[in-house]
C-alpha cells in the first residue's frame, strides 16, 4: 500500500536536519521505500510504499518512527518527537448529565471501543492548515469534525469516526454480526445488502447505522445542523473488515487499515488527540464519561533468536552492542546473553514473531548494502535435469534451423475456438473467473491457436512455417490436468510431403520408426490428405471446412505430435558400426502399379527381401509408376553382377506376387 | 635448380639416366611454379639449348646396348615435360577467359533456411545456462495446480491480504472434491512458486532449483498479460546466509545483463520469505547516477528473500539443520529489461504477428 506524506507534516514527528533526497535513500535501503518525492503546490510530498505486514507504518508518525531508527545508522541525527505512544490521557472526570447511551459490543469482533460525547459543537470549516495537510494527502475537506477524524487516519494510522448523536434512535448503540441480506446505506450514497457476518451497529429501531471499519452510515452522519457529536475511536477484527470489503467491493482507507491488524494501544492515544483537536477546533464540550472497553489488554510476549543463527545469516558477527541499538530504537526491549537475544517487541510490531523477524529488523538496519556478497561455496547436489526440458529445447532449435518462426499462443482458449475441434466442454478444464470470453478454456489441443495464428498472419506473407512447442491439458476427472508437453507444426498450403517429412526427421530423432498406419488424423483434418500417427499425434491437410468457418483462404498443412510419448517410446539411437569394407552398388527400379496402392508398404517389403539390400528408397512417383532407389552391399564381399540379379529378381517377383506391380522397362 | 654439368667425354648409363631424372624434376617443377609465358618456357626447357638437348646429344656416346634403355628414358621425361607445359597452358587459357567473362560477386548468396525462436524461448534458453553454472539444476512443476501448493503452502491463507497481489485465475472442479485437504480447488498458478513445496517434497537435499512455467493472472495493460513467465530459484542448504543470495543474484545480473551492472537488495514483504527483498539493477545507461530512462539509478527486477521456515516445513525440511533462500522474476520483464530494445508493450510478446517474430 503506497501513502502519500508531505515533508512538512512528516517534520512534526521527526527532528532531523536529513534532506529530502536523503531521506528517500535511506528510508528505501532499510525500511519503507520511498519511490517518488511529488512536489505539490511547492510542498514536497512523498510517495511511500508500506508492506501490507507494517500497518504500523502506514502514517506519518509511522514513517517518521522508521526514519528515526535509519537515519542515524548514516550519520545523520534525527528523534522522533510527540510519540502518540507517550500521550498523557487526561479525561476529565466530572459529574455528566446522564445523557441515555447503551453501548453493546463483542470482544471478538470489536477488540477495544472508545467513544465520548461533545455538545454544542460548532460544525463549520477547518482552519487552513488543516484544509492544506489534508489537500496534500489527497483528501477533500468537508467539515472541522469529519477533517479531524481524517487528520487522525493520516497522521496515526487509526481510523476514528463521529456520529450526530441525534440521530441514534433511543440512544442505543448495538454492535453485532450482520445477518445476511441485511441492508445499510452508507455515507456516498451507496445502498449494500450485506452477506452476513459483518461488522454493523444497530440503533434502538433497528436501523444500521455504521458498517463498522469500511465506513458510517448515511442516517448518522455529521450535517451543518449537528450540535451532539459521539466521537468514535475502535478495532475490528481484521479478518472479517476483509472479508465484508472484498464481498461489497467496497474498498476504503479505513478499509485498508483495520484488515491488516491495528494496535488497541494506539486506540486511546489517537482518541486523546481526537477530543483535543474538536475542542480546539469545533468548540464542543464533552457531556459524557469516557466510554473504554477492552477486555483482553494487550499482554506483551516475547522471542528469542539465537546468536549464532543472526550471525549466520547476515554473514558478520554482531557484537551486543548493535544488536541492542538497533532494537531500542525499533522500541523493542532487549535482553542479550552470550547466545541468544530475547526481544519484547512493542505493542504495534505484532509482525515480529518468529526469530527469522528480528534477524529481518536487524539485517535491515544493520544494512543489507553492508552484508558480505559470496557466491555459495557448498558441494552442489547430483540431480538431473528431466530430460524433456533438454529435448524440447532441441526440436525448438532444429525447427529454427530448418526455417520455422516459433509462437506463443495464449493457453486459454474460447467456446468457439473449443466447439471448431468438438472437444467436450464439460472434459476441459473451466477459468471460473475470465476476463475475456477468447480466454476461457485451457485448451487440450494446440491447433485452433496455431490455425488464429495462420489466420492473423496470412495477409502478411504467403509463405508461413510457423510452429509452437507448448502443454495441453488433458482431463483427469476429481484431478489437476496431465500436462502434456506437445508440438505443432503449420505450413501454408498442401504441403503433405513437406510436413511429413519434418514427422520423419523428428521420430528419427527419437529412434522411433513412423507408425505404420494408414487411418486419417481426426475430424479437423481433411480425411483423404491425413494420417493418424498412432499414440504421437496426427498430420495432414486441415478440413476445408474448418479453415472457411474461420475464415482462412488458402490450405494449411499441420502436424501434431505429444513429445512427451515420444520420450518416453525414445529408443537409444547412437551406437556405432562398423565402416563397410566392400562398395554399395545402386540401381533404380520403376514399377507400375495398380491403383491406390499404398507405397509404404512396397518400401518395408522391398527391404526385408535379402540381408544384401542397405537401403530403398522412393526415387520418384509419377502416375501409376513408383521408382525405387535400391542400394545393394555386402559385409563380406565385393558384390558381383550375378549376385544382384538374383536379389533383383527376388524383388521383382515380390512385388508382382504382393502388390500386382510389375517392372516398368 | 640445380646445375647440371655435362662432358664431351664418354658418360656412364647410370649417371646419365640419373642426370635425365633430374632434370625431369627440376623441368615439371619450375614450370608450374613459374610465371613466364608458355612459349619461354618450353624454349628454355626443350629448345636448342636446353640441358634436355645437351644430355640427348650425349646419347652418341654411349654403348650400343644402354642406347636402348636410355632412349626409354629420354622420352619419358620428355613426356613429362610437355605434359607439365600442356598443363600450363590450359591453365593460362583458363585464366585469360575467366578475366574476360565478367561475374557479380555483389549478386546474394544463397541463405540457409531461417527461423525463429521466440524471444521467450531464447530468454529461457540464457536464463536456463547461466544458473547451469551455479549447479542450479531445471525443473518442471504443474501449471494448473492444487491451490494450497501456490498459496497455503507458502505462508499465504486464502483471505490473507498478501494474496490480494496475485489476480488469481480459478478452474471449475473436474468432478466433486473428495476429502483431501490439500485438494480442494485448482488455480491457474500466478506465480512460479508453488514449484517450492513441489520440490522439497522429492526429499533430496540440498536442492538448488530452477523453475521457469506459464504463470496466469487476471491482468492485461500495457506491462500485463493475462499469461506470462516466471523464472523461480530456490537454494536450500545448510547455514544459508543473505549473502549467499546477493552472490547468486549478482552472479546472474552480471552474465545476463553485463559485467558492469550491479545489483543491491531493500527491504520488502513477502508471506514466504522471511527476511523479504525487492531486487534492484543499476541503470544500464547510467550505472545508478540516475538518468532520463531511469530517473533513479535503478531498476526495479523482482522479488526474493530467504525462505519462510514455514514453507521449509510445509515441505518437510527440518528447519533446526537447513534454511535457504527463494526468488521469482518475469522472463518477458527481465528480457524486456535487457534489450534495450524499445520494446515497451509485453502484449507484442504474444501478439504472433509474423512481422514482429522475424525481427527475434
Amino acid at each position: 500500500m503506497n501513502i502519500l506524506v508531505p515533508d512538512q507534516w512528516l517534520r512534526d514527528f521527526l527532528k532531523t536536519d536529513a534532506t529530502p533526497k536523503q531521506l528517500k535513500e535511506y528510508l528505501s535501503l532499510c525500511g519503507p521505500s520511498i519511490e517518488r518525492i511529488n512536489t505539490v503546490n511547492g510542498e514536497i510530498v512523498y510517495d511511500v510504499e508500506i508492506t501490507s505486514n507494517r500497518p504500523d507504518a502506514m502514517s506519518i508518525v509511522g514513517v517518521a518512527r522508521e526514519a528515526s531508527g535509519i537515519l542515524p545508522r548514516f550519520g545523520i541525527a534525527a528523534t522522533l518527537l510527540d510519540d502518540p505512544y507517550t500521550e498523557k490521557i487526561h479525561t476529565e472526570k466530572k459529574d455528566y448529565k446522564k445523557i441515555p447511551l447503551t453501548i453493546t459490543t463483542t470482544e471478538a469482533l470489536n477488540p477495544r471501543w472508545t467513544s465520548v460525547i461533545f455538545d454544542d459543537i460548532k460544525i463549520g470549516p477547518s482552519p487552513s492548515w488543516l484544509v492544506k495537510r489534508l489537500e496534500l494527502v489527497g483528501v477533500r475537506t468537508i467539515n472541522n469534525v469529519i477533517d479531524i477524524t481524517n487528520y487522525l487516519m493520516h497522521a496515526y494510522g487509526q481510523p476514528a469516526h463521529v456520529f450526530d448523536l441525534d440521530t441514534i434512535h433511543q440512544g442505543i448503540m448495538k454492535l453485532r454480526p450482520a445477518k445476511k441480506g441485511e441492508q445499510v446505506t452508507t455515507l456516498d450514497g451507496k445502498t449494500h445488502t450485506l452477506p452476513g457476518g459483518d461488522i454493523v451497529i444497530e440503533d434502538g429501531s433497528g436501523n444500521l447505522i455504521d458498517l463498522c471499519g469500511i465506513m458510517g452510515g448515511k442516517s448518522s452522519s455529521i450535517t451543518d445542523k449537528t450540535t451532539r457529536v459521539l466521537l468514535f475511536v475502535q478495532t475490528y477484527d481484521p479478518a472479517q473488515i476483509r472479508k465484508t470489503s472484498m464481498n461489497l467491493a467496497h474498498r476504503t482507507e479505513a478499509a485498508g487499515l483495520f484488515e491488516k491488524g491495528l494496535d488497541p494501544e494506539l486506540v486511546m492515544p489517537v482518541f486523546q488527540k481526537g477530543i483535543d483537536l474538536i475542542k480546539k477546533l469545533a468548540g464542543g464540550n464533552i457531556v459524557s464519561e469516557v466510554t473504554d472497553i477492552y477486555s483482553k489488554p494487550y499482554k506483551a510476549k516475547s522471542v528469542v533468536a539465537k546468536r549464532a543463527k543472526i550471525d549466520s545469516y547476515i554473514g558478520v558477527h554482531l557484537e551486543t552492542k548493535e544488536i541492542q541499538n538497533i532494537l531500542s530504537n525499533l522500541g523493542c526491549k532487549t535482553k542479550i546473553t552470550e547466545n541468544e537475544v530475547i526481544v519484547t517487541p512493542p505493542s504495534f510490531r505484532r509482525d515480529i514473531e518468529l526469530d527469522v523477524d528480528i534477524i529481518e529488523e536487524l539485517a535491515r538496519i544493520y544494512g543489507y548494502h553492508k552484508i558480505p556478497t559470496k557466491l555459495p561455496d557448498t558441494e552442489p547436489p547430483t540431480i538431473y535435469e528431466e530430460p524433456i526440458l533438454g529435448i524440447e529445447q532441441k526440436i525448438k532449435q532444429k525447427l529454427g534451423d530448418w526455417g520455422y518462426t516459433e509462437t506463443y499462443t495464449y493457453s486459454m482458449i474460447s467456446k468457439e475456438l473449443l466447439d471448431l475441434v468438438h472437444y467436450d466442454e464439460q472434459e476441459t478444464y473451466m477459468i471460473t473467473n475470465p476476463i475475456s470470453n477468447d480466454w476461457v478454456y485451457m485448451r487440450p489441443t494446440l491447433l485452433p491457436s496455431m490455425l488464429m495464428a495462420i489466420k492473423q498472419n496470412t495477409s502478411f506473407e504467403q509463405d508461413l512455417k510457423l510452429f509452437e512447442l507448448s502443454m495441453t491439458y488433458a482431463y483427469r476427472k476429481n484431478n489437476i490436468p496431465l500436462e502434456e508437453s506437445t508440438l505443432i507444426v503449420a505450413v501454408s498450403g498442401s504441403r503433405y510431403g513437406k510436413i511429413k517429412g519434418i514427422a520423419e526427421s523428428l521420430f528419427t530423432l527419437f529412434g522411433i520408426p513412423l507408425p505404420e498406419m494408414t487411418e486419417p488424423a481426426n475430424s479437423s483434418y481433411q480425411k483423404s490428405r491425413s494420417l493418424r500417427l498412432g499414440i504421437y499425434g496426427q498430420l495432414g491437410e486441415i478440413d476445408l471446412a474448418v479453415l472457411q468457418q474461420l475464415g482462412i483462404p488458402k490450405p494449411v498443412t499441420m502436424l501434431e505430435l505429444s513429445i512427451d510419448r515420444l520420450l518416453e517410446h525414445k529408443k537409444s539411437v547412437t551406437h556405432y558400426t562398423p565402416i563397410p569394407k566392400y562398395p554399395a552398388s545402386f540401381e533404380d527400379l520403376a514399377f507400375v502399379v495398380p491403383e491406390k496402392t499404398h507405397v509404404a508398404p512396397m518400401m518395408k517389403k522391398i527391404q526385408t527381401i535379402d540381408p544384401m539390400i542397405k537401403d530403398v528408397s522412393l526415387f520418384d512417383s509419377y502416375k501409376n509408376i513408383r521408382t525405387f532407389h535400391v542400394t545393394y552391399q555386402s559385409s563380406t564381399q565385393n558384390l558381383t553382377k550375378e549376385e544382384i540379379n538374383r536379389i533383383r529378381e527376388k524383388i521383382i517377383s515380390q512385388m508382382k506376387k504382393e502388390f500386382g506391380a510389375t517392372l516398368k522397362n | 635448380m640445380k646445375k647440371i654439368v655435362t662432358k664431351e667425354e664418354p658418360i656412364a648409363k647410370d649417371q646419365l639416366i640419373r642426370l635425365l631424372l633430374t632434370l625431369q624434376e627440376d623441368a615439371v617443377g619450375a614450370i608450374t611454379e613459374s610465371t613466364e609465358s608458355v612459349d619461354t618456357l618450353r624454349l628454355t626447357w626443350l629448345g636448342k639449348n636446353s640441358e634436355f638437348l645437351k644430355l640427348a646429344s650425349s646419347m652418341r656416346s654411349v654403348t650400343p646396348e644402354d642406347k636402348q634403355q636410355i632412349g626409354a628414358v629420354l622420352n619419358g621425361v620428355k613426356k613429362s615435360i610437355e605434359s607439365a607445359l600442356a598443363s600450363k597452358q590450359q591453365l593460362t587459357n583458363q585464366q585469360a577467359e575467366s578475366t574476360a567473362d565478367w561475374f557479380d560477386t555483389t549478386e546474394p548468396g544463397e541463405q540457409p533456411p531461417q527461423g525463429h525462436l521466440h524471444i521467450v524461448t531464447q530468454a529461457i534458453a540464457e536464463i536456463t545456462d547461466i544458473f547451469n553454472r551455479l549447479g542450479f539444476t531445471r525443473v518442471r512443476h504443474p501449471e494448473i495446480d492444487w491451490d494450497w501448493y501456490p498459496f497455503e503452502a507458502l505462508n499465504m491463507p486464502h483471505s490473507h491480504p498478501a494474496s490480494d497481489e496475485w489476480e488469481t485465475f480459478y478452474i471449475r472442479y473436474p468432478g466433486s472434491p473428495g476429502k483431501e485437504y490439500k485438494k480442494q480447488k485448482i488455480v491457474l498458478t500466478p506465480h512460479t512458486s508453488n514449484g517450492q513445496v513441489r520440490e522439497m517434497e522429492k526429499g533430496v537435499l540440498p536442492i538448488r532449483m530452477i523453475n521457469i512455467a506459464k504463470c496466469y493472472r487476471r491482468q492485461i495493460d500495457i506491462s500485463h498479460t493475462p499469461m506470462f513467465h516466471q523464472f523461480e530459484g530456490l537454494y536450500v542448504d545448510k547455514n544459508v546466509s543473505i549473502g549467499h543470495l546477493k552472490g547468486v543474484l549478482d552472479y546472474f545480473a552480471k552474465h545476463f545483463f553485463g559485467p558492469d551492472r550491479t545489483t543491491r537488495i531493500r527491504p520488502y514483504h513477502f508471506q514466504f520469505t522471511e527476511p523479504s527483498f525487492e531486487i534492484d539493477i543499476s541503470c544500464g545507461i547510467c550505472h545508478g547516477k540516475g538518468c532520463k530512462l531511469c530517473k533513479e539509478g535503478w531498476l526495479e527486477l523482482g522479488g526474493a528473500g530467504m525462505t519462510h521456515p514455514q514453507v521449509l516445513k510445509n515441505g518437510g525440511v527440518d528447519t533446526t539443520v537447513y534454511n535457504g533462500f527463494a526468488f521469482g522474476w518475469g522472463v518477458e520483464r527481465t528480457y524486456m529489461m535487457k534489450s534495450n530494445s524499445n520494446l515497451d508493450d509485453i502484449r507484442l510478446i504474444y501478439g504472433n504477428d509474423i512481422r514482429f517474430l522475424k525481427q527475434f
